[in-house]
C-alpha cells in the first residue's frame, strides 16, 4: 500500500488530501459532502453506531486515515477508546459493545467482507435491534466507508504516520445568507 | 436503481442526496467507460457478465484490469498501474475514476447483502 500521492492537490497551497484532492472534481466533491453530512446529521441511526461501523471499516479495509479519525458526536454519545478496542475480531463477546452494535458490526461485516456472515441468528439479530429505516441507514454508511476507504488508499493519500484526531462531525452546510 | 437507492425509499431526501452523488459521479466519466467499470466490477463479485474488451482501446482495457483490482486488492494496486491510469485519464478523471470505481464495489456488496430487503423495500 502506497503513502506516496498519486495524484496532486488541487487546492494551491494544501498538501494531498482526500479534500484537496476530491477538489479536482468540484460537483463530486460538492455532492458528496452534502450527503455526508446529511447523513451524519440524521438521527434515525445514532451517530454511535455509525462510528462503530466506520471504526470497523477501517480496520478490515486497512485505512490508517478513517482508524485514526473520531466524529465528536460519537464520542458525546459514549464511544471512549475502551469501547473502540473491543471493535476487532471477537467482537462478539465484548462486554462494552451493545448488542445492536454487535448486530450492526456483523452487518458491516457481511458488507465489506462475506455476505454469508449475515444469515439466520445473525440477519435476525439485525431486524431485532434496527429498525428498517435504521438499517437503510447503516447500509448507506458502510458502502460510504468502504467505498472512500478504497478511493482514499488506492489514490495514495494514506498517512505515514498520524495521531489519533477528533474531528467536528460532518454536518449539513447552510446555504449563505 | 441501485440496492443503496432501493434502501433508502422511506427517505427521499438522503436517497437524493446519494443518487445525486453517484449520479455527479458517472457524469464525470465518459458514459461507456463509466457502464464498462461498473460491469467489471460486478463481473468480480460475480453477479454480472464480464464486459466484452474485443473492441476497446489499450487506455480503456488498463481502467478495467485496474477497476477489476478493487473488490479484493485494493492494497495490492502499485504506484505504475495508478500512473498508468492517471495518464490515461488525466488527475481529475483519475478522482472520478477512483471514487466510481470503489462505489461500484461497495453497491455490489451492498446488493449481495441484501440491503434493500433489510429495509423493508
Amino acid at each position: 500500500m502506497s503513502t506516496i500521492p498519486r495524484v496532486s492537490s488541487a487546492i494551491p497551497g494544501e498538501p494531498p488530501h482526500f479534500g484537496s484532492v476530491l477538489a479536482h472534481q468540484p460537483e463530486i466533491a460538492a455532492s458528496f459532502f452534502a450527503l455526508y453530512g446529511r447523513f451524519w446529521g440524521s438521527d434515525v441511526l445514532s451517530a454511535r453506531i455509525k462510528e462503530v461501523a466506520r471504526m470497523r471499516n477501517a480496520r478490515v479495509t486497512e485505512c490508517g486515515f478513517c482508524r485514526n479519525v473520531r466524529f465528536d458526536k460519537a464520542l458525546g454519545q459514549g464511544l471512549g477508546e475502551e469501547v473502540v478496542d473491543d471493535i476487532t475480531d471477537g467482537y462478539e463477546t465484548s462486554a462494552k459493545l451493545t448488542e445492536a452494535e454487535k448486530a450492526a458490526l456483523k452487518f458491516t461485516d457481511a458488507l465489506i467482507h462475506d455476505p454469508d456472515l449475515l444469515t439466520g441468528d445473525a440477519r435476525a439479530a439485525l431486524q431485532r435491534h434496527l429498525t428498517p429505516a435504521q438499517i437503510a441507514e447503516l447500509g448507506l454508511g458502510v458502502t460510504l466507508f468502504l467505498a472512500l476507504a478504497k478511493a482514499l488508499i488506492t489514490m495514495g493519500l494514506e498517512p505515514e504516520q498520524m495521531d489519533r484526531t477528533v474531528l467536528p462531525t460532518p454536518a449539513v452546510l447552510e446555504a449563505a445568507a | 436503481m441501485s440496492a443503496v437507492c432501493a434502501a433508502l425509499a422511506a427517505d427521499p431526501v438522503l436517497a437524493a442526496h446519494y443518487a445525486d452523488f453517484r449520479d455527479k459521479t458517472e457524469a464525470a466519466l465518459d458514459p461507456a467507460l463509466s457502464a464498462l467499470v461498473r460491469q467489471a466490477v460486478a463481473a468480480v463479485h460475480g453477479i454480472a457478465a464480464a464486459p466484452d474488451e474485443s473492441g476497446l482501446d489499450e487506455g480503456t482495457r488498463l481502467c478495467l484490469a485496474y477497476a477489476r483490482r478493487m473488490p479484493f486488492e485494493h492494497t495490492a494496486i502499485t504506484d505504475a498501474e495508478a500512473a498508468a491510469v492517471v495518464a490515461h485519464l488525466g488527475e481529475a478523471g483519475f478522482v472520478a475514476f477512483s471514487v466510481l470505481a470503489a462505489l461500484a464495489d461497495a453497491e455490489c456488496r451492498a446488493e449481495m447483502v441484501g440491503l434493500p430487503g433489510l429495509a423493508g423495500n
